[in-house]
């Protein structure tokens, strides 16, 4: 199983992608082209992110967190360690919550991504989660708030949000340094019901 | 981190072929599932390989029972085996070490067979500075002498106190637990839990019995009847989201207040997934009370050496060896179906 | 309202519902002291993931830096081995003393300054403490820019650190011009038929935010613009201007979110400089990410302190003499100290007082702000001594401190603007049930869990500082505030958007607040918990100014358009400056020359406090000692409070980081090389979700009309106050172990 050295066509996005990838995307794929050359280290994905269609010859190193920050200006998804110790950049990978720090783009493909930006209805309404944690202030300066989120999502849908005791454990991989945990617990029992039935990003 | 090849082959036979073993520990290729510890470590420049070899197309998956075994998919994440029914209320001590382990984010994709291998979190070895027999062989260990507060305590050796990080081993031990694993060359080979982990000695580098290309595929136990009453204490320094400071495993089986049999595992005290079989001997035929429970503790602590910041895990580990006793044996087994697992 | 401010008489009952505070709170509640529970207006963005924090600028084809840390705690860099890292496909540059960047220093903050320490980054090749900025690589990916950094090293010629308090080389300085002296403690404390002495220990703290530090320079022409999380954008600007010789108005520091800050982020780091000198260079905009474990040595920390207390009482619990001695850590260069002590000895009423300071100099980076600075570390031997004085006594710790409350300034008689202390107490009593409370040791336990309560006042001093504001109102009623204020998730965008709609009798929805950016007016630094009470003072007055010149008055159901047609132009700007009590007239000036006059606290003329009361319980599992704090109760006075749910969410914030504080929070440093060797968040314990299980705070009405014209006081820090001797005075309770070392964790309760 040689890595593929089939040609890449497209580089862009289908749909969606952000004038920015466009520019800096030219001189990435320069650098994965010299890469490339030298020792074989990239490899092609296809994402479907917040349902949209992304497809990228990529260094191997990328990690999904890299490519949605650096590469597709999705920086909802925040960096707080790199490690997979915070939940800052937590995402749904086919529904399931997962830490995008720590899993290669590589590894994801084909896969399904939801992140933050995706969560809301495409006509901009809110999630009932994201309407939840506005109202019980779960959050202060906001920046693992995607995270708690997307996080907060997944736990109700695994099944874990059953008691206050039981979503404070099922959400201790979020930290939140500025401590809004009470909030973030009312808010995910206040949404927990409305988001079992409903969809994320107008998808299930 | 370093470039490295990416590969995701769709075979067992094609992955261990493809996986590059160099014959020197940490310098081959790597296998690739959850990722939650390689991917870390690589991000450290402590793991370095030079290239992945990713099993998420092989069909290592299901928790099954026939003829009183129960497999298990290599390829099983922590979550999906800590909801499992088997796992829930056949052996409360499987399900509680894997969902009191890490956080739900990373129990989604760490698996099984990759948890079973985690690295030790010693600061020192992770550092990519330090000296560090287990990261740089030879160059010494800088944790003997320096902040050790979360290392090892039972089978360290003078070359290193690196603690096991991991759980879910120190509980899967007691039931003397059969890992399935292949070569490429080789094929298939079973090799007992308690076998696979090899103390630090001389030779901490090396921490598995399993050769450079051999993948785990999977686990194999018998779960006794009663492997019902056992439960998994993890003592840390917050309620969640911690690695142990001491934990044990125990199950028990008991006729009435007396211990037929007795079961321990112990966890974030020892350089391996740790049996105290010494322990378990003391308790048979013995009547549970405060005192046999402490007892049993001295016992599994006979051999513990503390260092300058953790000495306080030999008491503690006693302690907490008693509780889990307790707990055990004060375990509710009536009607245990159906319940779920994590802070009810 | 000085005819209600009596000198307090001692009473020797638990009776603390004293007229004054009743009336207090009844003019509170009547003049809506206590503002609408606004969510955030820049909530919606931050659910939504649009609001943007540092890292999440875009801009043109950038280059991605990386730092390299020094791997030594003290030496000199003798070779640098680039050679593997200058192979990495895509490195564009690599930098280090050897080839030093065009940037310098600018004046250290605790010196008058804007920079984080006081020398230069990469000026020379000495190594002053592990981890310590000594190179920085460039590359076009953030791939090679990380794989390139991991490849470079140096070699160093070392000595040892002494990096740590007792280590062989750390030097001692002691400051007597801080010592604080009332009537002659020594004699006083020999006098008092009951007394205590006791040593205690803070641990060195990192701020931790959820942000990562990171920096993006871009250029165009001689214009930068830097992307970087800042409280004190204006500062950035001014100093970053001095580090690389070009005039301030060629620099805009862009900042609209700040991803938690905590005083980490309020002096200028070090590397943003280089950054802004590599983009120059290199001709692209730089972008840097620096790494968690990197953010516990580039940027600052909370230093370790060793304080010494002594405290007499007499028989009836009154204090008769206070002494509160403290040493902080510092590094080598730098004499920065928090002097905690200055609040201590102004809390109880006390006959004889007497303080001390001295700081030690280390082979470690320079300490900095980080929440509460002084109060965190100081409270803990305070209220930990009043604990242990009470146990003395045999006296209820509450009523002991309502014995020794004071409505005037302990050390030298001037009255306190406000004080609701016993208030504080009699609500978070009532609440956390502490007529329960029964005293003796153990008496609470329950099964195989040690249970334990515990006590502790919390303060802050009311602070303020001058602050400019821009308002614009248009005929339809909609507002904009302009001001280079920040909003750390202090809540600021959404009290200043409620006091600015107040002000102009239009709806907060009509308002448009727009903070972070250099170019603003400037405002106030996001320290001190300063921001509210001086920007709403600032823009009381340019909201008096614009009703004035519409003829309008505060309050009255305006028909604005009919003002605006009287006045004749469709819109009105108003600029104003706000002076707060004590500081001089032209001191709004200043801010616009990088400069911050922070006053307030004990002044000459008035001395201004927030309180508040701490109640926590303490659950320590009999096995395995494992310390839990299901419950935890914090009753605050701060003035009048502009929304009761973000002003909440602060308090609670507060008393989240008091249980990291007093339970989880220690950066272990490794006394052979200076290292921290858990510098990262899986180590460096902070609490989860799960540590916080039951937390209330409570919003005690408290009208002070003459700390500011808001009447606001400071409420960002307070709730980490005393946290931590009440959980310790918990666990004393529970288990009869007086530990005077933070954090408590179970390797101190093991024994027991």
């Amino acid at each position: 199983m040689a890595v593929t050295r089939r040609s890449f066509l497209g580089g862009t996005a289908t749909a969606g992608a952000s004038a920015l990838a466009g520019v800096a995307g030219a001189a990435r794929q320069a650098i994965a082209q010299e890469v490339d050359d030298a020792g074989g280290e990239s490899v092609d994905v296809s994402l479907v992110i917040n349902g949209v269609t992304y497809e990228r010859r990529l260094d191997t190193r990328t990690s999904l967190l890299d490519l949605l920050r650096e590469e597709l200006d999705l920086t909802g998804t925040k960096v707080g360690c790199n490690h997979g110790q915070c939940g800052a950049c937590t995402v749904l990978m086919n529904g399931t919550r997962i830490n995008s720090c720590l899993t290669l783009a590589a590894m994801a493909d084909g896969a399904r991504i939801t992140t933050i930006e995706g969560v809301a209805s495409a006509e901009g309404e809110l999630h009932p989660m994201q309407a939840a944690f506005l109202e019980h202030d779960g959050f202060q300066c906001g920046y693992c708030t995607p995270g708690q989120i997307v996080s907060a999502i997944g736990c109700v849908k695994e099944g874990h949000a059953t008691s206050e005791a039981e979503i404070r454990e099922y959400m201790s991989g979020n930290l939140c340094r500025c401590g809004a945990y009470k909030g973030i617990t009312e808010a995910i029992m206040e949404a927990r019901e409305a988001t079992h039935s409903s969809e994320v990003g107008g998808q299930s | 981190m370093k470039p490295f090849r990416y590969q995701a082959p769709s075979s067992v036979d094609a992955a261990v072929e493809a996986v590059e073993p160099m014959g020197v520990p940490g310098q081959g290729g790597a296998f690739l599932a959850g990722g939650t510890t390689l991917i870390d470590l690589m991000k450290l420049s402590v793991a370095t390989p030079p290239s992945v070899t990713d099993i998420k197309n092989l069909s290592l998956d299901g928790i099954e029972e026939a003829d009183g075994e129960v497999r298990v998919g290599a390829r099983v994440t922590m979550a999906e085996a800590a909801s499992h029914p088997i796992f829930l209320d056949r052996a409360p001590v499987l399900s509680d070490a894997l969902w009191k382990a890490a956080s739900p984010q990373l129990r989604n994709v760490a698996t099984l067979g990759g948890n079973i291998l985690q690295r030790t979190r010693c600061p020192y070895f992770r550092d990519n500075v330090s000296p560090c027999n287990k990261r740089d062989p030879g160059s010494g260990c800088a944790a003997i002498g320096g902040i050790n507060r979360l290392l090892a305590v039972l089978g360290t050796s003078e070359s290193c106190i690196a603690t096991y990080a991991g759980d879910f081993a120190n509980a899967l031990i007691l039931f003397d637990t059969t890992v399935e694993t292949h070569r490429a060359a080789e094929g298939p080979r079973q090799i007992e839990l308690e076998d696979l982990h090899v103390l630090p000695e001389d030779h901490p580098e090396r921490e598995t019995v399993l050769a450079d290309d051999e993948l785990i595929t999977g686990y194999r136990f018998r779960l006794p009847d009663w492997a019902r009453r056992s439960v998994y204490v993890k003592a840390r320094d917050r309620e969640s989201y911690a690695f142990a400071l001491a934990s044990a495993a125990v199950a028990l089986d008991l006729d009435g207040e007396t211990i037929r049999e007795a079961r321990i595992g112990l966890g974030g005290v020892a350089t391996v997934p740790w049996r105290a079989r010494e322990a378990e001997d003391f308790l048979k035929g013995k009547t549970v009370s405060e005192e046999t429970g402490l007892q049993a503790g001295r016992i599994a602590f006979e051999s513990a050496q503390g260092y300058e910041h953790n000495a306080f895990k030999i008491p503690l580990g006693r302690q907490v060896v008693a509780k889990a006793i307790f707990d055990a044996a004060r375990k509710d087994v009536s009607g245990s179906a159906g319940q779920s697992e994590g802070a009810n | 309202m000085a005819d209600d401010r009596m000198t307090f008489e001692a009473t020797p009952t638990m009776d603390i519902e004293t007229q004054d505070k009743v009336e207090s709170a009844e003019r509170a509640a009547e003049n809506g002291n206590v503002g609408a529970a606004l969510s955030r207006v820049d909530g919606p963005l931050k659910v939504t993931g649009q609001a943007r924090y540092a890292a999440d600028f875009a801009v043109p084809n950038p280059l991605y830096a990386h730092l390299v840390i020094s791997t030594v705690g003290k030496g000199r860099i003798t070779a640098i081995k680039d050679e593997a890292a200058r192979k990495v496909k895509g490195v564009r540059a690599i930098y280090s003393h050897a080839n030093k960047l065009d940037s310098g220093s600018a004046k250290f903050f605790a010196a008058g300054g804007q920079a984080q320490q006081s020398w230069e980054p990469f000026a020379e090749p000495d190594v002053r403490f592990y981890g310590e900025t000594v190179g920085l690589v460039v590359a076009e990916t953030i791939l090679a820019a990380r794989e390139a950094a991991a490849a470079l090293s140096f070699d160093y010629e070392t000595s040892d650190p002494a990096a740590v308090f007792g280590a062989d080389g750390v030097e001692r300085q002691d400051m007597p011009d801080k010592t604080i002296t009332k009537g002659d403690f020594t004699s006083a404390f020999e006098a008092a038929p009951v007394k205590i002495a006791s040593d205690y220990e803070t641990a060195p703290n990192v701020h931790n935010a959820m942000e990562l530090f990171a920096t993006t320079a871009h250029w165009v022409g001689d214009k930068l613009t830097v992307y970087v999380p800042s409280q004190w954008v204006k500062g950035f600007q001014i100093g970053l201007a001095e580090e690389l010789g070009i005039d301030e108005a060629n620099i805009e520091i862009v900042c609209p979110f700040v991803g938690g800050g905590f005083g980490g982020k309020g002096s200028l780091f070090t590397w943003v400089s280089l950054i802004a000198a590599a983009s120059r260079e290199l001709g692209r905009p730089v972008k840097l990410y620096v790494t968690r474990e990197q953010g516990f040595t580039t940027a600052s920390f909370r230093a370790e302190t060793r304080q010494r207390v002594r405290l007499g009482a007499g028989e009836d619990g009154r204090f008769q003499a206070l002494e509160h001695a403290g040493e902080e850590l510092t590094s080598r260069a730098d004499n920065y100290f928090v002097n905690g002590q200055e609040a201590t000895v102004r809390m109880y009423q006390a006959d004889a007082i007497r303080t001390e300071l001295a700081t030690i100099h280390a082979d470690r980076q320079t300490p900095g702000f980080m929440r509460a600075p002084a109060e965190t570390p100081y409270f803990f031997g305070l209220e930990s001594a009043v604990d242990e004085i009470a146990r003395e006594l045999s006296m209820d710790p509450v009523e002991l401190r309502i014995k020794n409350d004071t409505m005037v300034d302990p050390v030298d008689g001037v009255p306190y603007t406000s004080r609701s202390l016993k208030e504080c107490f009699r609500q978070g009593g009532e609440a956390f049930g502490w007529s329960n409370y029964t005293p003796e040791i153990g008496s609470m336990n329950e099964d195989e869990w040690l249970i334990g309560w515990g006590v502790a006042t919390s303060t802050y001093p009311t602070q303020m500082s001058p602050c400019t504001v821009r308002i614009h109102l248009d005929v339809t009623g909609e507002a904009r505030l302009q001001v280079a204020s920040h909003d750390l998730g202090t809540g600021a965008y959404t009290v200043l958007t409620q006091a600015v709609a107040e002000e102009l009798g239009i709806e907060p929805s009509q308002v448009r607040v727009e903070l972070g950016d250099s170019r603003l007016p400037p405002g106030t630094i996001a320290g001190g918990s300063i921001t509210t009470a001086s920007n709403v003072s600032a823009i009381m007055i340019a909201c008096e100014r614009i009703r004035n010149r519409l003829g309008i008055e505060k309050g009255s159901d305006t028909d604005l358009a009919a003002a605006f047609d009287r006045f004749g132009q469709a819109g009105i700007e108003e600029y104003a400056e706000w002076t707060p009590p004590g500081a001089k007239k032209d001191a709004p000036k200043t801010l616009y020359n990088g400069k911050v006059k922070i006053v307030g606290g004990p002044e000459e003329d008035y001395t201004a406090f927030a309180f508040g009361a701490i109640f926590s319980e303490v659950r320590i599992n009999k096995y395995t000692r494992e310390i839990r704090v299901p419950r935890m109760t914090g009753a605050f006075a701060a003035g009048r409070i502009m929304n009761a749910k973000t002003a909440k969410s602060q308090y609670l914030g507060g008393m989240v980081w008091g249980i990291g504080h007093a339970l989880h929070e220690v950066a272990e440093v490794d006394p052979r090389t200076g290292a921290y060797m858990n510098d990262n968040i899986s180590e460096y314990l902070v609490p989860v979700n799960a540590d916080v299980p039951n937390m209330d705070a409570i919003i005690v009405p408290e009208v002070d009309d003459k700390v500011n014209p808001a009447g606001v006081k400071g409420i960002g820090e307070i709730g980490i106050v005393g946290v931590a001797a009440s959980i310790a005075n918990a666990v004393h309770h529970a288990t009869g172990k007086r530990l005077r070392r933070i954090p408590i964790r179970l390797d101190d309760l093991v024994d027991v």
